[in-house]
């Protein structure tokens, strides 16, 4: 059996470690940046809508209920996470039923948001 | 008619006499009065003819239109007759029709119901085929080039219900035969088979062949899932599945979409190959409570129980972290002198939907009678970026990922691997992905050799 010395083993380790940080490092502001570009994009349409809305909120002074998440949002939250997008037309809604039952379960997805995706997955599968 | 006429005449003859004769009493009339009575006479005469020839035509008409009368008569009595007779076979028809509609009903089973259209969002059971298939173009160093079909890998869904799922998946593998022997081997693996009952919004109980929840590859980066064609080295420190039950289930944790999901299971366990307790005799997967004598029986005393427990937490769609952590421990050898366990950290980060990145590290330990205690390690990590986030107005560009991988595994019995691994996805359609990938590797094990690999992946 070789005999390798635990040092320089654990160098080399954590050079390539080093390494990969500082490629995720690089390409994670990357990300960001650009994601945060077209978050800006679409914020801009929503800006003057949000303006009147706070207005509005801050003469009642309530606090609104916590926003629930849509069957969209957390479609996109959870349903890209593994795999590709599946498009809600590639199936029919009892197919989707019973794939959203396997998916809870590999996943381990909350029961509520689960019923809710499979709402907004037989809502537009369109058969 | 010719007696009135004659009377009529001798009344005239005897009129005319009556005044002629008391005139020979009286005196004697002239030729001109007796011509002015015979003219008279004459006159009278032609009268009483023509109202005889009227007479006559008026009788004959009369008789004429009397036969007449008499065939319409007749018509009608004959149409009348038919009329009747129509009228009965009229009856007599509708009484073979109702007739026949009885019977027809009582031989012909009733027709079935029109059929209502299924309302597919509640139909109660369906069967789905999902899975995927990969081909490979791959080219070792020091070994030629070839085609294969890396796997086929079915899944089986039953739903039976809303709350029972039956699931089960396969992998299809060819493979050549030993040197000498021709011909090819078609292996097929049952990688995983479970069914799964929904107990409430916050317990799910499988059971069966389970797909092991240490660390997240397992359960949902195999196969078609994962983005480099072949799996990260230490994941062959622990088993990716085993038979048993457990409990799972997902706690939101308020109503951002932060959730804390957990697993808890008891599995056969890994188990001895040959009964000893050998560190070479160590089997992950073989354990799976039908012996080759077809004795039903673990192969050790005791199960292997484990638990993973992650945290989710989404800040927004396509921005989150997930860390989990994973372990199990049970013992591995006939004996039970031994105990096999394993703790797994996992996380995966998304930042916008365009970049991610994840791994694993892979800690496992386990006592031998030859070797003592070793202690197999290691750790991937893995990150993937769209060039679709650049925002180019390229097309082809644009369904690019670039992939890259970091995987070292080290057995604890002195073979150490390190691989790079730098690759690209081309997605075709959602489904259909081309990749590749170059995988440079460190290795003291002489079989671990550089090699390239192009992949045609479709999920279904």
């Amino acid at each position: 059996m070789k005999n390798i010395s635990p040092i320089r083993p654990f160098k080399s380790r954590l050079r390539t470690a080093l390494s990969l940080a500082v490629v995720s490092a690089a390409l994670a502001p990357i990300a960001l940046l650009t994601a945060e570009e077209a978050d800006k994009q679409a914020s801009k349409t929503e800006k003057p809508a949000e303006q009147k809305s706070e207005a509005d909120s801050s003469k009642t002074k309530a606090k609104a209920p916590p926003k629930q998440l849509s069957g969209a949002e957390l479609y996109s939250m959870h349903c890209n996470r593994c795999h590709p997008e599946r498009y809600p037309t590639e199936r029919t809604a009892a197919q989707w039923k019973t794939i959203l039952l396997h998916m809870r379960v590999r996943a381990n997805l909350p029961a509520e948001q689960s019923r809710t995706i499979l709402k907004y997955l037989q809502d537009n599968s369109g058969r | 008619m010719k007696t009135r006429s004659f009377a009529l005449r001798c009344a005239a003859v005897g009129c005319a006499l009556a005044v002629a004769l008391p005139g020979r009493t009286a005196a004697a009339i002239d030729d001109q009065q007796f011509n002015e009575l015979k003219d008279l006479v004459t006159k009278l005469s032609q009268k009483i003819d023509k109202q005889d020839q009227r007479i006559e035509q008026l009788e004959k008409t009369h008789g004429q239109d009397a036969q007449v009368h008499s065939q319409d008569q007749k018509t009608h009595e004959q149409d009348q007759q038919k009329i009747q007779e129509l009228e009965q076979k009229l009856g007599e028809t509708q009484k073979t029709i109702s007739d026949v509609q009885q019977k027809a009903a009582m031989a012909v089973p009733a027709e079935p119901l029109p059929r209502v259209p299924l309302d597919e969002a509640t139909v109660n059971h369906n069967f789905s085929i999902l899975g995927d298939a990969e081909f490979q173009y791959a080219k070792t160093s020091g070994q030629h080039g070839t085609f294969l079909l890396a796997d086929f890998a079915p899944i089986f869904l039953y739903r039976g219900g809303d709350k029972v799922l039956f699931e089960a998946g396969f992998d299809f593998i060819l493979q050549n035969n030993a040197p000498g022997s021709s011909g090819r081997t078609t292996t097929v693996n049952l990688s995983f088979a479970q069914l799964d009952y929904l107990m409430n919004d916050y317990v799910t109980l499988a059971a069966g062949n389970l797909l092991l929840p240490l660390g997240t590859y397992s359960e949902r980066s195999a196969g078609w899932l994962n983005k480099i064609p072949d799996d990260p080295l230490p994941r062959g420190l622990v088993p990716g599945s085993g038979v048993g039950a457990e409990l799972r289930g997902a706690v939101p944790l308020g109503p951002a979409g932060k959730m804390l999901n957990y697993t808890v299971y008891g599995v056969n366990g890994p188990s001895s190959a040959d009964g000893t307790g050998n560190a070479s005799a160590l089997d992950l997967g073989g354990n799976v409570g039908l012996r080759s004598d077809n004795a039903i029986a673990n192969l050790h005393g005791n199960p292997s129980g484990g638990a993973r427990v992650g945290l989710f937490m989404p800040f927004r769609p396509h921005y989150d972290v997930e860390l989990g952590l994973s372990g199990q421990s049970g013992e591995w050898d006939d004996a039970g002198q031994h105990l096999w366990s394993a703790a797994v950290a996992d996380a995966s980060l998304h930042l916008g939907a365009n970049f991610e990145v994840k791994g694993e590290y892979i800690h496992s330990w386990y006592g031998s009678d030859d070797l003592g205690e070793i202690s197999p390690n290691g750790w991937w990590v893995q990150a993937g970026y769209k060039v679709a986030g650049l925002n180019l107005d390229l097309p082809l560009i644009n369904n690019l990922e670039f992939v890259n991988r970091y995987d070292t595994m080290h057995d604890g019995l002195g073979t150490r691997t390190r691989r790079y691994t730098l690759g690209y996805i081309y997605y075709l359609s959602n489904t259909l992905l081309f990749e590749g990938d170059y995988e440079f590797f460190r290795s003291t094990d002489p079989t671990q050799r550089n090699r390239f690999v192009f992949q045609l992946s479709y999920g279904f």
